[in-house]
């Protein structure tokens, strides 16, 4: 465990020492409830994940910033999905996914799943084990962004 | 070539290994699970790749309450007067995220309408509460094999459907379709020691603690079981099916000495007959039915003129009967005896006997 600490920091402290620039990333979860007050009109509600319980719907939001004096490139989150959450959707952000533990990468609509009997079916949500967001563009010095997905708690 | 099929290979396996992640609870994850989500950004400053920024954020998955009790099929228990270990089926499954205890309650409803659309009118006796053993004897059925329940299932883990039998005495003397209404309710308790009822649960009320919070869950059952108090229910019942019998007896002058069988008279050494109609009006046949019947002493017997199971135009008693039927039945002074194999619903069987007038 140590060992690890030490490679980890080994793998950063060189990255900082080139440029004294950085990203600064911010991870949060909320459980989404609806709600329909007296008049029948339904509202969603952002919460903090006070009670969570299988099959709650969670909202992950990733903001990200550039706090360095230079353009970050190449600039790519990924996300893991934990084991005990299924994914659902990602909005609009049109997320790369992996259904193989980021192994292979693609749109959700162009990933197949073998199946038993030697014939592929669609991937479907469910499937997915890792997100990924690759900036084709430079994020700007002070540059910002959010990015979000939904999942299911299994 | 080879590694082209090694790779294939490799895709292979890997979409296999997505599919078997993907756990079909309908429970759901385990409560007290941390679930902990990490994103990690790689970048590049200057064409020169930087560390890796990661953030994580974690929350706890809390303790789901939910159970199902659910009447097996969908139709009455018929039972006869006086049956012992009458039995209605029940299915209790726990879908909570948590193996529990479930402590059950077989009660009696108290007039009304029972499970089955009929008025509750009686209660059954000595009931008691098995769990189908899935191991040894009829599987699905109730048996001598079948665990004998003292109050509570023990341990029951997540998303298990098991089978529970309320046993039941049934009175005597009660009449076709009287209806016994029975209800069974579970309750979650808390799980984690084998063989012992484990602690009442009670709903985390107020803020979100850190650790593992209770929500119940559960849908409403019967009348009084609201929804999310960590108990649910249903109803079954009893209906009485038994025969309910119709006696009637007639008679008719068949011959005298003197006017022979032209309007016979009843006077000395004239000959009767008589006719002891038998109808059921019940649910159910009723079988071995004897008919006993005591000849006055001013009357002798006519040997050999027993006739069974005869026909009865119209209904009891207010028909007539056929006088007809075949030989059998038996005389021991005074009493003329004769027994009906089987009387089924709705139908009528007669005993027919002569006898002279002294």
């Amino acid at each position: 465990m140590r060992k690890a600490l030490f490679l980890l920091f080994a793998a950063l402290l060189p990255g900082q020492a080139l440029a004294a620039n950085h990203v600064a990333l911010a991870n949060d979860v909320f459980v989404e409830r609806v709600t329909t007050d007296a008049q029948g009109k339904q509202r969603i509600l952002l919460e903090e994940p006070k009670v969570v319980v299988p099959g709650d719907r969670l909202v992950f939001v990733l903001n990200y910033r550039n706090a360095g004096a230079q353009p970050a490139d190449k600039f790519v989150i990924t996300n893991p999905l934990p084991a005990a959450v299924s994914f659902a959707d990602a909005g609009d952000t049109r997320p790369l996914v992996s259904i193989d533990g980021g192994r292979g990468w693609g749109q959700l609509d162009q990933l197949t799943v073998a199946l038993s009997d030697g014939t592929r079916r669609a991937a479907q949500p469910a499937d997915v084990t890792h997100i990924r967001w690759a900036f084709s563009k430079p994020i700007p010095a002070g540059g910002s962004g959010k990015l979000m997905f939904r999942g299911v708690v299994k | 070539m080879t590694s082209k099929l090694n790779t294939v290979g490799i895709i292979g396996l890997a979409a296999i290994t997505s599919l078997a992640a993907t756990p079909a609870l309908a429970a759901g994850t385990t409560a007290g699970t941390t679930i902990t989500n990490t994103a990690t950004v790689d970048y590049q400053v200057g064409g020169v790749a930087q560390g890796q920024q990661s953030a994580s954020n974690n929350f706890t998955v809390d303790r789901k309450i939910n159970l199902l009790v659910e009447e097996v099929g969908t139709v009455t228990t018929n039972v006869v007067p006086g049956q012992t270990n009458a039995v209605t089926t029940f299915q209790l499954t726990n879908s909570s995220n948590e193996t529990l205890d479930f402590a059950l309650v077989a009660s009696q409803i108290a007039g009304g309408t029972a499970a089955h659309g009929g008025t509750d009118t009686f209660d059954v006796t000595n009931i008691r509460i098995y769990r189908d053993n899935i191991a040894t004897g009829t599987i699905g059925s109730w048996d001598v094999g079948d665990t004998l329940l003292t109050g509570y299932v023990d341990e029951l883990v997540v998303d298990t459907a098991i089978r529970l039998f309320v046993v039941a005495d049934v009175p005597a003397s009660l009449a076709n379709n009287a209806v016994a209404g029975v209800t069974l309710r579970a309750t979650a308790r808390e799980g984690g020691t084998v063989g012992a009822q484990g602690a009442a649960i009670t709903q985390t009320t107020g803020a979100n603690t850190a650790g593992k919070d209770t929500v119940f869950a559960d849908i409403a059952g019967v009348t009084g079981d609201a929804a999310r108090d960590g108990s649910h229910s249903d109803n079954d019942d009893y209906t009485v099916q038994t025969a309910t019998l119709t006696v009637a007896k007639s008679s008719r002058v068949i011959s005298d000495p003197f006017n022979n069988t032209t309007n016979p008279k009843l006077i000395p050494g004239a000959v009767v007959e008589y006719c002891i109609a038998v109808a059921n009006s019940g649910g159910v046949a009723a079988t071995s039915v004897v008919i006993n019947d005591a000849v006055p002493g001013q009357l002798t017997f006519v040997p050999g003129s027993i006739l069974l199971g005869g026909t009865y135009t119209g209904t009891v008693p207010s028909g007539t009967c056929d006088f007809n039927g075949t030989a059998g039945g038996s005389y021991t002074a005074p009493n003329v005896t004769g027994t009906i194999a089987t009387i089924a619903v709705g139908a009528a069987q007669t005993l027919v006997f002569r006898a002279t007038v002294n």
